[in-house]
């Protein structure tokens, strides 16, 4: 994999400006300084309202004070330098800017504005808390996206901690297991279709529990008896709800099928379980051989007692379809609620 | 019919597994392990069907949606069947959206995955039970929704919906076409109209959609 340093499309304009910028700003603070001192040279100071001054004054320290923060904004959180937004001159600025702003101020709470000593009680702390806190903007930004950079870090950190331990505590272990026992297939199999298993819920969803998730409960039934007999089980659901009583007794009825299946029947088995709003229906099918369903002896209770007697009992109806020869495919329904 | 074949996944060893196990009559000319090589590989050798895993490294991070996304239109007669592990509706819908004509999972038996491979190649869709059960809860089957009309491509109809079902069910096209007294050409009929709703359905975010309709 080779990554191509990617070049900024703006960079030949960029080279042909040449210009610093602060250059570029100096100039054009010294063209504003001129007309300023030449409209006051052509209009006199009489007409000036007295606040103009300190007003133009004041915007000037927060242009110095917030120009080091230019370019901030725009770079990656995660790459920011904080500390490197105050270096080099911006210090000098930061003072200048400073005395500019102080000043201002203090040139305004002087200014007797109107002869109402209230009114000037209440709005001079007012402006000057305003113009202070506005001053001093900068260094708060900064505090903000220090701690929001570092909250985001450690909890990049928590997780990748968390990935580790899960990886370390299942696959790496199984891992190890596998090792010492390469020579005996079936517990190899066992084992990474165990550690496959843990690895697809823990990847690919927040799986509810057995008792939040019908969907849950067939899935876990379904992992049992691929443990149990080492085989492989395409699992489908369509539909969740909470397991209740009903939904409980379905599941173990389709349980029973699906160990069947794997005992008597020849891959690949499927199951299929749905939910709708009045029933849940579940499928279990096999590859075959095939049975009579008529030619089971009456001693033999597996189908007779733990799938259709269950299902029966909560109201719901159980059927298995087969012939010698032929798959088989089992056949569960129960409704919503019982026979509601 | 000999089918032409270029197989991209990111593992070796899944990539020889395929290659075994895939019959006769299909001629792997080539093969790619992550997005640019598969991008590159697919129209150098103009393979009849292309057998993507949907997770990939490489390109923009989007995996098989990448090399989709970089073939759109400059790929006639090439069909693309989807190939992955994943459980995961929103991959799965997302690379059938767009426009992989199939998806099997990597649990598929040979003679299975070059029968698809044939049907992919013949311009028919292949739909695994896996993608049929998503399909099911995007259309809010399970809900009840029924389209009336075959053109209503926001639900699916009756007919569709049964279809589906069976395939669900873990049954073969030719085993639904019994179950129903259909012809196979008519379930492959329905299939490629479910993929083509799928396709281009006007639900936002079908699969998220799917995702959250699961309660019933």
């Amino acid at each position: 994999m080779t990554t191509q340093a990617h070049r900024p499309v703006a960079a030949p304009l960029a080279r042909r400006q040449g210009v610093p910028t602060a250059w570029k700003v100096l100039g054009g603070l010294a063209l504003l300084t001129v007309a300023g001192v030449l409209s006051v040279g052509r209009w006199g100071t009489e007409d000036l309202a007295p606040w103009v001054v300190p007003l133009v004054v004041y915007l000037a320290g927060l242009g110095v004070v917030w120009s080091p923060l230019d370019g901030a904004f725009g770079q990656d959180a995660r790459r920011l330098d904080v500390a490197g937004i105050f270096r080099r001159d911006a210090w000098l600025r930061l003072l200048v800017g400073l005395v500019l702003g102080i000043g201002a101020l203090w040139w305004f709470a002087m200014w007797d504005f109107t002869d109402n000593g209230v009114a000037r009680a209440i709005v001079t702390p007012l402006v000057i808390a305003a113009g202070g806190a506005l001053l001093l903007a900068p260094w708060w930004l900064r505090l903000i996206r220090q701690v929001a950079i570092e909250r985001d870090e450690r909890i990049r950190e928590h997780e990748r901690a968390e990935i580790a331990a899960h990886l370390h505590d299942s696959v790496l272990q199984t891992l190890t297991l596998i090792r010492a026992r390469a020579d005996d297939p079936d517990s190899v199999a066992r084992l990474a279709r165990a550690q496959e298993r843990d690895l697809r819920s823990y990847l690919y969803q927040d799986r509810p529990s057995i008792e939040e998730s019908v969907a849950s409960a067939i899935k876990a039934a379904v992992a049992e008896v691929e443990d149990a007999h080492g085989v492989a089980i395409d699992t489908v659901c369509v539909g969740d709800a909470p397991t209740d009583e009903w939904l409980g007794a379905a599941v173990q009825a389709a349980r029973e099928a699906i160990s069947n299946a794997a005992r008597h029947g020849t891959g690949p088995i499927s199951v299929y379980a749905e939910l709708t709003a009045d029933a849940y229906e579940v499928y279990v099918r096999d590859a075959g051989p095939g049975f009579d369903p008529q030619a089971v002896p009456e001693d033999r209770l597996g189908i007779r007692q733990s799938i259709v007697g269950r299902v029966a009992r909560h109201g719901g109806g159980a059927e298995v379809r087969s012939a010698p020869g032929d798959k088989t495919e089992v056949m569960i329904m129960m409704p919503r609620g019982g026979s509601r | 019919m000999s089918v032409t074949v270029v197989i991209v996944d990111d593992h070796d060893v899944i990539r020889v597994g395929v290659r075994e196990s895939l019959d006769e009559e299909i001629q792997v000319v080539g093969e790619a392990h992550d997005v640019d090589s598969a991008v590159a590989e697919i129209l150098e050798k103009r393979p009849q069907v292309v057998i993507l895993d949907v997770h990939l490294p490489g390109g923009q991070g989007g995996g098989a949606l990448d090399v989709l996304a970089d073939l759109k239109g400059r790929i006639d007669g090439t069909r693309v069947l989807a190939l992955s592990v994943s459980d995961s509706a929103e991959d799965v819908v997302s690379v059938i959206r767009a426009g992989a004509r199939g998806y099997v999972t990597k649990s598929i038996s040979g003679p299975d995955l070059s029968d698809a491979v044939r049907r992919v190649a013949s311009g028919d869709a292949v739909f695994s039970p896996r993608l049929a059960g998503f399909v099911l809860d995007a259309f809010g089957a399970a809900g009840g929704e029924v389209a009336h009309a075959d053109e209503d491509l926001d639900k699916l109809t009756a007919r569709e919906q049964e279809v589906m079902r069976l395939i669900a069910r873990g049954y073969t096209y030719r085993e639904v076409g019994e179950k129903l007294f259909i012809s196979i050409k008519t379930v492959e009929t329905h299939v490629g109209k479910v993929l083509h709703k799928l396709q281009l359905t006007n639900r936002h975010e079908l699969a998220h959609w799917a995702a959250q309709r699961r309660i019933v």
